[in-house]
């Protein structure tokens, strides 16, 4: 599991917090720091070899940000990776980024061990 | 007090007790003893209590307070609490305090282009806000310009775009900046730009520096622990922090260049006390920059606020505000040698959250107006408050004009400011303050012992902090340990409602357009001549604010500036712990 900041939002405790759960709950997590750019996140997936990639959004930038991972993610032959976001995402977005190939967003306020029980469903799912 | 003394022994109570040299407190202590035994936990061993309460720092609230508890703390009322506007100015910054002018209603907003963000302080100033503070956008904090690849779908976002001098004169086009109590903004990385903006656009208005104020956030220090703007390593950007107060003091020492921030550190995770002392190992690190330059603590330290933070805990609120004051005044005189009133009297600024929750927003409006009404009760001097939806996005006119009404209903309704710290002598509050205050001083202490501010930084003591604290909250907040109501109380599926503020779809666009237009406007030549006295400065660690703000006046712009430092002192490094 990746977990990733993108472009300037500096708030990352959310994102610190649940690769901490993540690595409590017995999955090997890899946190980007701050200020990264989309190319930057895919190839950090890809040189890892990471199942599932975690990107924390809270300024309001997700859209473009995550729509740019999920096309580089396909470009470069990851179709198998899977992309959730966490933050404050509006209502009415979570349809695009879903149908944009975003597979879940867990909002601000989810317990860990629901997001845990999915990333661990889905690393399960590319092994099998 | 010796016939009290008197009548008392008359009455069967103990003598003066000689430890501490009250009388009473024994028999007290005794009562209360007994109170909790025959009485609390009778009650209690049928119907048990529903939770342990545990404070957000760690603080263990008892069923009861009594006068006993104060004595254990060794308190005493005049070196204690004093007087306000009286040293150790635990009671409050001034002597009336809220009897002459409530605290000022303070309101942080931005969002989108300059024109159109002008439009809302407008609207904010006729509702009553005194001070407007400007959010801006994360490339503009971020040292970038709207048209920088960085800045890709951000322009705007949290705050507005302000690129250029040419933006801070549209931004507060038709406003009379003298007739606010104050005017400013963050500026944590750029400080000397956004303070050279502000002096340009006095400058601009013909207005001496005396007529109008100016106060600024600008502590880099935080944001390399909680806050995340930063853009050099963390010394240079101290350094550059400390140059405003510099300029100030020689300049305009009416105006208010830095406030020293708990709030984040807080907000991050760090619990108030820990994050107090972080903050406290900052405000140590700039001082010590100025007093090495040659300034007097008596000239820096009345420019210096700090900006205070608890949100979980009402009383810790209160407490925390009032040992910080005490705390700040001690330091100051004591380990400084501060002799000014206004070195050692701490202004603060405060921003009223609750544990605000996605879900039923509405709900926030009862949380954020408990919490600033605790850091009135405090006696905090610049107030703000969050509005109902901001958890969620830029506040909506609806959403941010009531929460300024919040604060006007504090300040003026039920009589909440009519006397000065209204709970001074509360057993509970100030057997908390007594006990906030130790915690603090311990925290700083292990701050101080493992090198400093910018050990904490880089040593990670302060992420660690941080990061701990956070996970804490969760595991509070899944077990039902710190109740929070719609989300582990009465759950309600979170959700971000479609009605959150959003900006318009052309606004990068226009914005990244102005800016080709400002660039192809300017004279050149003179941008040139301006920014290579930037690199001079960084070459001879000569004060930024001046050739700042020549670069400033000249339309250069932030990212122009801020690139110059980074060449110069490179960029910080993200730390990849968690």
């Amino acid at each position: 599991m990746l977990v990733a900041k993108v472009g300037l939002d500096g708030h990352d405790v959310g994102a610190r917090v649940v690769a901490r759960g993540l690595l409590d709950a017995g999955m090997e997590v890899i946190y980007t720091g701050l200020r990264r750019t989309p190319e930057q996140v895919v190839r950090a997936a890809l040189e890892e070899d990471v199942d599932v990639i975690g990107v924390s959004i809270l300024s309001g930038a997700h859209l473009a940000h995550l729509l740019k991972i999920r096309r580089l993610l396909d470009e470069q032959g990851a179709a198998d990776i899977r992309l959730i976001a966490g933050g404050v995402i509006p209502q009415e977005d979570i349809p695009s980024l879903e149908q944009a190939g975003v597979s879940r967003v867990f909002l601000s306020g989810t317990p860990i061990s629901e997001i845990a029980d999915y990333v661990a469903a889905q690393a399960a799912r590319k092994v099998s | 007090m010796n016939q009290r003394l008197d009548a008392n022994s008359t009455q069967g109570l103990p003598a003066e007790d000689p430890a501490t040299g009250r009388v009473g407190d024994e028999r007290i202590r005794a009562e209360a003893a007994r109170w909790e035994k025959d009485a609390y936990r009778a009650e209690t061993e049928i119907h048990p209590e529903r939770r342990s309460f545990v404070t957000d720092i760690g603080l263990k609230v008892n069923p009861l307070y009594t006068p006993a508890d104060l004595a254990d703390a060794g308190h005493d009322y005049l070196s204690d609490l004093g007087f306000p506007g009286e040293y150790p100015f635990t009671r409050g910054e001034r002597a009336a305090m809220y009897r002459t002018e409530p605290f000022v209603i303070s309101a942080y907003s931005g969002f989108g282009e300059a024109s159109e963000c002008n439009g809302r302080f407008r609207k904010l100033l006729d509702w009553g806000a005194e001070q407007i503070l400007v959010a801006l956008d994360l490339p503009t904090q971020c040292g970038y310009d709207s048209d920088h690849e960085m800045a890709t779908a951000e322009v705007g976002q949290v705050g507005v775009a302000l690129s250029t001098l040419a933006d801070m004169e549209a931004l507060f086009d038709g406003i009379s900046i003298d007739k606010v109590k104050r005017i400013g903004t963050l500026g944590n990385s750029i400080g000397p730009i956004v303070l050279a903006m502000f002096a340009a656009l006095g400058e601009r208005r013909g207005l001496k520096a005396s007529e109008f104020t100016v106060n600024l956030q600008n502590d880099p220090l935080k944001e390399y622990i909680a806050r995340g703007t930063q853009i050099l390593p963390a010394k240079p950007a101290a350094k550059l922090a400390s140059d405003c107060v510099a300029w100030c003091v020689d300049h305009e020492p009416g105006w208010s260049p830095m406030t020293v921030c708990v709030n984040h550190l807080n907000a991050g995770g760090a619990g108030s006390s820990r994050a107090t002392a972080i903050a406290l190992a900052n405000a140590i690190h700039y001082i010590g920059l100025l007093l090495e330059k040659g300034y007097t603590i008596d000239q820096v330290a009345p420019l210096l606020h700090m900006f205070a933070d608890e949100r979980h805990d009402f009383f810790v609120i209160i407490a925390n505000l009032r040992a910080l004051r005490r705390i700040w005044a001690r330091m100051m005189k004591e380990r400084y040698g501060a002799t000014l009133r206004e070195a050692m009297a701490l202004r603060t600024t405060v921003y009223g959250h609750g544990q605000e929750a996605l879900g039923e927003p509405l709900n926030n409006i009862a949380r954020t107006a408990f919490g600033t009404l605790g850091y009135v009760l405090g006696g905090a001097s610049y107030v703000y408050i969050a509005s109902y939806d901001e958890a969620v996005s830029t506040p909506t006119e609806d959403s941010i004009r009531t929460a300024l009404r919040t604060e006007e209903i504090i300040a003026h309704e039920h009589g909440f400011t009519d006397t000065i710290d209204p709970l001074g002598g509360s057993y509970f509050v100030e057997s908390l303050t007594n006990r906030i205050e130790a915690q603090i001083l311990d925290a700083l202490r292990e701050v101080e012992e493992a090198g400093g501010a910018l050990r904490v930084i880089d040593a990670g003591l302060g992420r660690r902090w941080m990061t701990e604290g956070a996970l804490r909250r969760q595991r509070a907040i899944d077990s039902g340990d710190r109740p929070w109501v719609t989300v582990n109380l009465w759950p309600q599926k979170p959700h971000v409602p479609n009605t959150a503020f959003r900006i318009h779809p052309d606004n990068e666009r226009r914005q990244a357009e102005r800016l080709r237009q400002v660039r192809a406007a300017r004279d050149e030549q003179r941008v040139r001549r301006a920014l290579a006295g930037i690199d001079e400065a960084c070459r001879t660690g000569a004060n930024m604010v001046p050739p700042t703000l020549e670069a400033v006046k000249a339309y250069a712009s932030v990212g122009e500036i801020a690139e110059r430092w980074r060449r110069h002192y490179g960029v910080f490094s993200p730390s990849t712990d968690f």
